[in-house]
């Protein structure tokens, strides 16, 4: 059974039209990596509806392509310019940037592109082992469960948004009532459909998305001033590091793959906390930690093996559990959905060889986006001096038309409009974009198996703590919540006597 | 307190309020079971009283330095305009043809941030073609 599920995989993945998605995909989502102004989320979210009108397999290649490439190629203007092309290459820019600027902005940009693959590659490795359990041990949730998970991934996003938990839970409600627009699961009775028929089947999806990623980005960077071409980057001198150089970044670069991956599969945790919790411990554990921040390899290696290796990990619990573990893997699900693949253990069970498909499409992508980086590097760099200006138009012509295309109605390119403006609103009063995308995709899942469990245990909600997984699933929101709380009203309690009197 | 901050957490709680008010007008469950307004009015409460936390929290806070970059009057106004040829290019959306719309829409674009006319004109009419060439001829959406 396992044995025919991989030959399909690999006969699927093989076919050279699909092929050529991947790469295009990949491609593409280096270009949007690299290019400062635009995401990996963003890209995501403006390149799906090109993947509307092809079959499931090509879809996925192009989707994965985009998603796999855009995070390494993040950290070629966070190596040459100090700019972080996606979150996740926040800290590849602490050694990257010193590292060029002292003459070898080659090496920085080689030490990227070996080290996003290895990390790529160990996290593809964890997903193949520990996706299936998962899936299999997911099979066993019942809707009490399902609602308490809804709740966990919800609450973890929320007290990951950067010191902002109020905003953050209030972004994920919003996501929550804006999911709840549409026919009642339960009992179709339309809700806040204000007699419109082409609200009945709720807000559109992928629309909402390109408005809050794309369009909402792109007005909050004009709001922030630059619109110029950026900085023109020094010369790419050797990019390939010597074996001598390999040999040092080995364990940090392992360090960083492993931190990745396992930050990654928390669901909402992504690969910007990755790369700076491994950073951390990979100049903790190092021979010469003086030399982080100031141009050190090692650094370099810990921290884009760890943003690379979150993708892995953020996929396990995607694909098993139907959790997204970060922004860009939130609007993969709804891609995903788009194509008629709902992550879940259920993908697992009846859908196998799409699953080994998609596994086979990450590992082709983690070795394109190594030749990407290593000879496409020069090109890339030189890409750089696009004029801003000139970017956003094109994102808000592939957004209007992209929300367009997906049901030939206007009305879609209304909501990627108003969508556009929500985000650019949250951006600028400092509420969290993450939360609210959670919310929308957790809405459903969490409003009918928090129905149908209180149908089960005939409308007792102590029957949801009986459960114990529902219980434990719960209690770790909870404390997911308290804690970021805790810790604010420690910090605030030392450095204000007058509070702690 | 930050005015940004405020408004903001009073935007909250006025959307809190009306979800909770719309949806207290959906017929109730059967059985003693949540009806379709159960899970909307939870959300509603948790949001008020959310967004009453933020507005207490606000108000107590002095004013700090801002979240965000700060933004000068050009960077507004290009946003501004920006929102406003978008808005003008959906309101079209079928009265104008698509390729006209979209070519005005990227020249003045384009003419917001300083490009000149002899630049803008011609980067229009690319990215106008290579849309239409992607999505019309490409991908057989057909763009009215």
């Amino acid at each position: 059974m396992m044995g025919s599920e991989i030959g399909a995989a690999l006969a699927a993945v093989l076919a050279w039209d699909v092929l050529l998605f991947l790469v295009a995909g990949t491609v593409l989502g280096a270009i949007f990596g690299a290019l400062p102004g635009l995401t990996a989320t963003m890209g995501v979210a403006v390149l799906t509806p090109l993947t509307f009108w092809v079959s499931t397999e090509k879809g996925l290649a192009m989707l994965i392509g985009i998603y796999c490439g855009a995070i390494p190629a993040g950290g070629i203007p966070a190596v040459l310019m100090n700019i972080p092309g996606t979150p996740a290459s926040i800290a590849a820019a602490w050694d990257g940037y010193p590292l060029a600027r002292s003459g070898r902005p080659g090496l920085a940009l080689g030490v990227n592109a070996v080290f996003a693959f290895v990390g790529q590659l160990i996290s593809i490795l964890f997903l193949a082992l520990a996706a299936f359990p998962l899936a299999s041990f997911g099979l066993r949730f019942g809707p009490a469960e399902y609602f308490a998970l809804a709740v966990f991934g919800l609450s973890l996003m929320a007290g990951v948004s950067g010191g902002r938990l109020l905003e953050g839970l209030l972004a994920g409600c919003l996501g929550l009532a804006l999911a709840t627009v549409g026919l009642d699961p339960m009992t179709a009775h339309p809700r806040f459909t204000f007699g419109s028929a082409e609200l009945l089947d709720g807000l559109a999806f992928v629309p909402a998305m390109i408005g809050l990623f794309g369009l909402g980005e792109v007005l909050a960077r004009m709001m922030e001033g630059s619109a110029g071409a950026a900085a023109a980057p020094a010369a790419v001198s050797r990019i390939r590091p010597s074996w001598p150089q390999l040999r040092r970044m080995a364990a940090p670069g392992l360090l960083g793959s492993g931190i990745g991956t396992l930050v990654g599969a928390i669901p909402a945790a992504g690969g910007d906390i990755a790369s700076v919790i491994a950073w951390e411990q990979a100049r903790r554990l190092s021979r010469r930690p003086q030399e982080f921040g100031g141009g050190s390899i090692e650094g370099l290696a810990a921290s884009a093996s760890a943003a690379n290796a979150a993708i892995g990990g953020a996929m396990t619990t995607m694909l098993a559990l139907g959790i997204p573990g970060d922004a860009p893997s939130a609007v993969l699900i709804g891609a995903l959905l788009i194509h008629g693949v709902q992550p879940g253990p259920l993908l697992f069970r009846d859908h196998g060889a799409l699953v080994y498909s998609i596994l086979f499409l990450m590992l082709l992508a983690a070795l394109l986006i190594l030749a990407i980086g290593l000879a496409g590097a020069r090109p890339l760099a030189r890409a750089l001096r696009f004029p801003e200006s000139w970017l956003w138009a094109a994102v808000i012509l592939l957004g209007v038309v992209g929300s367009y295309a997906l049901n030939n109605s206007v009305a879609d390119v209304w909501v990627m409009f108003g969508a556009g403006l929500l985000g650019l609103l949250c951006r600028r009063a400092g509420v969290p974009v993450g939360p609210l995308v959670l919310g929308m995709i957790l809405g459903p899942m969490m409003e009918s198996n928090l129905r149908r469990a209180l149908i089960l245990s005939r409308g007792d909600w102590f029957g949801i703590l009986r459960r114990p997984l529902a219980a434990a699933l719960l209690g770790a929101a909870a404390v997911s919540l308290a804690w970021p709380a805790w810790k604010a009203w420690r910090t605030r309690s030392y450095s204000d006597p007058s509070a702690k009197a | 307190m930050k005015r940004s901050e405020l408004a903001a957490a009073l935007a909250f709680l006025l959307f809190g309020s009306l979800l909770w008010s719309a949806a207290a007008g959906f017929p109730p469950g059967v059985g003693g079971l949540p009806g379709p307004g159960f899970f909307p009015r939870g959300i509603a409460a948790v949001m008020v009283a959310l967004a009453a936390a933020w507005l207490a929290r606000a108000r107590r806070r002095p004013s700090g330095p801002p979240s965000v970059p700060a933004t000068g009057a050009p960077q507004a106004k290009r946003v501004v305009l920006t929102v406003i040829l978008l808005a003008a290019h959906l309101a079209l959306w079928g009265r104008v043809p698509f390729p006209l719309r979209t070519f005005l829409f990227a020249a003045l674009y384009l003419r917001c941030f300083d490009e000149p006319w002899r630049r803008a004109l011609p980067l229009a009419l690319g990215s106008t073609a290579s849309v239409v060439a992607a999505f019309e001829y490409g991908l057989g959406v057909s763009l009215p």
